[in-house]
């Protein structure tokens, strides 16, 4: 049942999204000072999720999206071509990541709040407290 | 959720990885006046994988800096030649100093991200109770 309310889904999605992309930045950082390392990114959530449609099948835009049952395509990491590389070659900015990772932890409670509301909200319309 | 576990087994080699580098720091301030020392140097390697495999950070093989010794002169040091030369460490204190700033403040980052991953998946784990 949870699998087809559209809120739940999209939470989960989004929950989901938020620890994929946090484990990319833990990457990063774990690599700060190894040299000829590229920082790597993930697509936006906005970007790999698809809202269920009844009749319409399962797609995959791009060759890197892994077909999952849910709403979810698992995006491959990129690496992030803009990201200004030091002399030994390493392009991790550490500022860039620490607040990209202080956003994501914002995206995960989010996701996890929505979820509680809306299981209580659940719960009310049977009936229980 | 095995994203957030994948978070904390790549932080805490990030970890591993910078306390192995001040440990190096350590060793060459301690031997910045031992004759004929030379600093030694570590670099960092990602480890590979396929598609979102890897990425973790391990230490590569210990190098000697192969610069030159310097030459001091004092010639009551035992070890000194006819010129009353004899050659120290190339350590440099400063160079150290800073080496050790960057470990520690790569290692909080990692440090960071760490506790962030745990505390992501209790708040997963929270959404079990009530």
């Amino acid at each position: 049942m949870f699998d087809s309310l559209e809120v739940f889904r999209m939470a989960e999605g989004l929950a989901r999204h938020a620890a994929a992309r946090q484990s990319v930045v833990a990457r990063n950082i774990a690599n700060v000072n190894t040299p000829g390392y590229r920082q790597r990114d993930i697509a936006s959530f906005a970007e790999v999720y698809r809202p269920a449609e009844a009749d319409a099948p399962m797609r995959r835009t791009r060759p890197g999206h892994l077909a999952a049952a849910d709403g979810l395509t698992l995006p491959r990491q990129q690496v992030v071509a803009e990201a200004r590389a030091a002399p030994n070659g390493n392009s991790v900015s550490l500022e860039t990541e620490i607040v990209k990772s202080a956003e994501l932890r914002q995206q995960h409670e989010m996701a996890l709040s929505i979820y509680r509301s809306a299981l209580s909200v659940l719960r009310t319309s049977l009936g229980r407290q | 959720m095995s994203d957030l576990i994948r978070t904390m087994a790549l932080s805490a080699s990030g970890m591993r990885a910078q306390s192995a580098r001040l440990g190096h720091v350590a060793e060459n301030i301690a031997n910045a006046d031992t004759p004929g020392y030379r600093r030694k140097l570590v670099s960092f390697e990602a480890v590979a994988g396929q598609g979102n495999a890897g990425g973790e950070v391990r230490t590569g093989p210990v190098r000697l800096d192969r610069s030159e010794l310097p030459e001091i002169f004092d010639p009551a040091n035992p070890l000194s030649d006819d010129r009353g030369l004899y050659r120290g460490s190339n350590v440099d204190l400063l160079v150290e100093i800073a080496d050790a700033r960057q470990a520690q403040r790569s290692y909080e980052a990692n440090l960071k991200m760490f506790d962030q991953a745990r505390q992501m998946t209790s708040s997963l784990f929270e959404l079990l109770r009530r």
